[in-house]
């Protein structure tokens, strides 16, 4: 059954009175167990500083692109770092004192551990450090916390100079690097420049201009060629086709035109008259009389020909005569245009293999300019980037780079921290209450034992009539008061114990 | 407390300390007797004539019995609330009433022994307690003399007169039965047929009269079947502390839903005046 606030309260009041001896019991034994251990309690001195960190950072700017702003965590964490390193620590060991008794290694250890597990560093804000120290002695927690924080910032300008003396280094270095290889390139581009002197920028657009042109003028001329070669194959056939010299053959010529007229007015007479007409007859004799003529001619000019003897009236063809001096002055042209053509490819191939020196040697002249101008792009970054890392080194040699300043100095603490007297005496106080309410807290919940009448008849289905309270005898009476007033001088005595030993501690007597 | 009730206590203080055995009423006791039951006011009166030298407060005290002059305190207020629901639930009878405890050591007796002396406040009404838890009998305990015949004498001998073993204890309208002699086997005198016209006869005596059974605990549960069936009601002890949930629920089980009465919820501790 879940009970209601008040009958828990009830319930814990009665319990409690019924329980009272156990109740004063655990409260003294709770007590009695709190003040020697308060007594017993270390004191522990807290001592502080906090230090103002100003820094400007120079590698920052140097190292664009590759070094990361450190944060607040990553602050506290490298001055831990710093602080707790051996030199640091060795020192610290060395000026609190722990090493007067010449302590073995793993002594050494522990203690060195101890003054790590003491030491709280942590950020304030963005730009400063506090150093948390706490020890038993006031006078070695003060003294410590103040070394502690002369050794940080000490150590922290000697790296941070550390630091930028080796940035400085690093790209003095690299810019000599870069150097050479500048200097490399332009000898390099020097020697090219000198072995390639038609290789100019402009050379190649001439090439491509004349290779183009003694193409076109070599298909001109093939072709004139061709057709001369042409007109040569027609020349031949034609002369060989025409006789050397002609006969004169003009009589015969004559006479046959003359026979037929005559043959051409025959057939008109025989149109008209029959053939023994005179006229018809005398035509037909006038034909006769031609063709006689004709063969008489043929004759006469055969026997010409035999007897080899120059006839007047044999003469040379002249139609022969043209071709064959057309003939000659087409093989004279043939040939000057076979010998044009040759000299042209020559040229060409001059030209081609000209071209083609001219494209290797401009891969590797623009190869050689790419090289040289990223050198020198890179080189000149690293001269200015060298001025500048010169600039930080001089600074934090000079120590204007970062600058340490104690915003709050370590004071000699006076009062102890932590878990004090006082603490002990009113943990003891309350627990002394607390411990047995809670106990009884737990018995109520958990004692199957019923302590709350109402809580029967919820889970009974007979009623409850009444709950019968404790009848107290006259006699009971007069023991429990016995009882009490004892009962409250013990606790009485506890508190009063308490306030003694409080108030001898205050007095320091303690 | 009404003004009556005051009034009456105060008579009771004065003139009933010491009664005499003249037979004469009681002046404080005669109204009300009339007032309340008009049924038998001269049996009352003749109970009141055989009262024996009154018990002191400090005897009451001792004995751990509640006295009416208490009425403030928180336990005389609650017996006497135990008594009206009783007459309510009894409505206008009178009834025999078994206390019995959950576990012993439960305080049944205390029980018992109390609510007899709250009906014994009303001046209308007797108590007759009956101590019947024969193992371990207490009653016999409230009397100055503690050897008297009690109820397994009475059963045993057939020649022994009731009245013999009904004996006073120094408080008004307040009678009591010891247990007796200690017996080899109660359970077959509780059974007995003089157990019953011994009940019998207790009840039809006085008809104001209302007995109470201070039987044993439920952890005999023989007794109790017996005696639960003798009595009209029951009802049942748990006490703060040391009864659980279970152990109530296995008693409740064992008797008849009628004849229980309910949970008398004892001895829950109290911060006392101390003045």
């Amino acid at each position: 059954m879940q009970l209601l606030p008040e009958q828990i309260a009830k319930a814990l009041v009665n319990e409690a009175f019924y329980s009272r001896r156990a109740f004063v019991a655990i409260f003294v034994v709770v007590n009695a167990v709190m003040l020697p251990l308060g007594l017993m309690w270390p004191k522990v001195y807290t001592a502080s500083t906090s230090i103002l960190v100003d820094e400007r950072t120079i590698i920052q700017p140097l190292m664009q692109g590759a070094a990361v702003a450190t944060d607040a965590l990553d602050r506290s964490k490298n001055a831990r770092e710093i602080m707790f390193g051996r030199k640091i620590m060795d020192i610290i060991l060395e000026y609190g004192g722990w090493l007067k008794n010449n302590p073995s290694v793993e002594e050494r250890e522990v203690i060195t551990d101890g003054i790590k597990r003491r030491t709280v560093v942590a950020t304030v804000g963005k730009n400063i450090l506090r150093i948390d120290y706490k020890d038993e002695d006031p006078e070695r927690a003060f003294r410590v916390t103040e070394k502690f924080a002369e050794l940080f910032m000490q150590e922290s300008i000697m790296a941070k100079a550390a630091e930028s003396r080796a940035a400085f280094a690093f790209i003095e270095q690299q810019t000599m690097e870069y150097q050479e290889k500048l200097t490399r390139a332009e000898q390099e581009l020097k020697e090219l420049r000198s072995s390639n002197l038609d290789a100019s920028a402009t050379s190649e657009g001439e090439v491509s201009t004349k290779v183009n042109d003694l193409r076109s003028k070599i298909e001109s001329t093939t072709q004139e060629l061709r057709e001369a070669e042409a007109k040569e194959t027609s020349l031949e056939r034609q002369v060989s086709g025409e006789a050397e010299s002609i006969a004169d053959s003009f009589r015969e010529g004559q006479y046959r035109t003359r026979i037929a007229e005559l043959e051409a007015k025959l057939d008109t007479l025989r149109l008209s008259y029959h053939d023994t007409h005179p006229d018809i007859i005398q035509v037909k004799q006038q034909i006769q009389a031609l063709n006689e003529n004709i063969t008489a001619e043929r004759g006469r000019r055969e026997q010409a020909s035999r007897s080899g003897k120059s006839n007047e009236s044999v003469v040379s063809n002249p139609v022969y005569q043209q071709l064959r001096r057309e003939q000659s002055q087409n093989q004279g042209q043939i040939e000057a245009l076979s010998a044009r053509l040759s000299e042209m490819q020559r040229q060409l191939q001059s030209e081609v293999t000209r071209g083609k020196r001219i494209h290797s040697g401009d891969a590797r002249l623009a190869e050689l300019t790419r090289d040289y101008q990223i050198n020198r792009d890179i080189y000149q970054d690293l001269l200015r980037r060298r001025e500048n890392a010169r600039v930080s080194m001089n600074m934090d040699r000079e120590r204007q780079g970062l600058s340490f300043k104690i915003q709050e100095p370590a004071s000699l603490p006076l009062a102890p921290t932590g878990l004090r007297f006082w603490h002990f005496v009113v943990a003891g106080m309350v627990f002394g209450v607390v411990i047995p309410l809670g106990l009884l807290l737990a018995r109520l919940q958990f004692d199957p034992r019923i302590r709350v009448g109402s809580e029967i008849a919820s889970v009974h289905k007979a009623p409850i009539m009444v709950v019968v309270p404790h009848l107290w005898s006259p006699v009971e009476l007069k023991t429990l008061r016995v009882e009490l007033v004892m009962l409250m001088l013990v606790v009485m005595g506890t508190v009063g114990v308490s306030a003694i030993l409080s108030a001898l501690r205050v007095m320091k007597v303690l | 407390m009404s003004k009556i009730e005051k009034a009456l206590n105060k008579a009771r203080e004065g003139g009933l300390m010491v009664v005499p055995r003249t037979g004469l009423p009681v002046p404080a006791t005669g109204t009300s007797v009339v007032t309340h039951r008009s049924a038998n006011p001269e049996s009352i009166a003749r109970m009141a004539a055989n009262e024996v030298k009154m018990l002191a407060p400090a005897d009451l005290e001792e004995r751990g019995i509640i006295r009416p002059q208490r009425g403030e305190d928180p336990t005389v207020q609650v017996f006497r609330e135990l008594r009206t629901k009783i007459i309510q639930q009894a409505q206008g009878q009178n009834a025999i009433i078994l206390i019995t405890s959950v576990s012993p050591g439960c305080g049944a007796s205390f029980v018992a022994r109390n609510l007899a002396a709250a009906f014994a406040f009303d001046v209308g009404k007797t108590a007759l307690l009956i101590d019947c838890n024969l193992a371990n009998p207490s009653v016999h305990q409230m009397l100055r003399n503690a050897s008297v015949p009690g109820m397994t004498d009475y059963l045993e001998n057939p020649t022994l007169d009731i009245d013999k073993i009904i004996h006073p204890l120094g408080i008004a309208r307040y009678r009591l039965i010891t247990a007796g002699k200690r017996h080899e086997s109660p359970e077959e005198l509780l059974t007995s047929g003089k157990m019953k016209q011994m009940m019998d006869a207790v009840r039809r005596r006085y008809l104001e009269r209302f007995v109470i059974l201070d039987g044993p605990p439920m952890s005999k549960p023989a007794d109790i079947r017996i005696l639960s069936d003798l009595a009209d009601y029951t009802l049942v002890i748990a006490r703060y502390g040391r009864t659980t949930s279970t152990q109530i629920a296995n008693c409740v089980g064992a008797i008849t839903d009628k004849k229980l009465l309910g949970i008398v919820f004892n001895e829950e501790p109290r911060i006392p005046r101390l003045r």
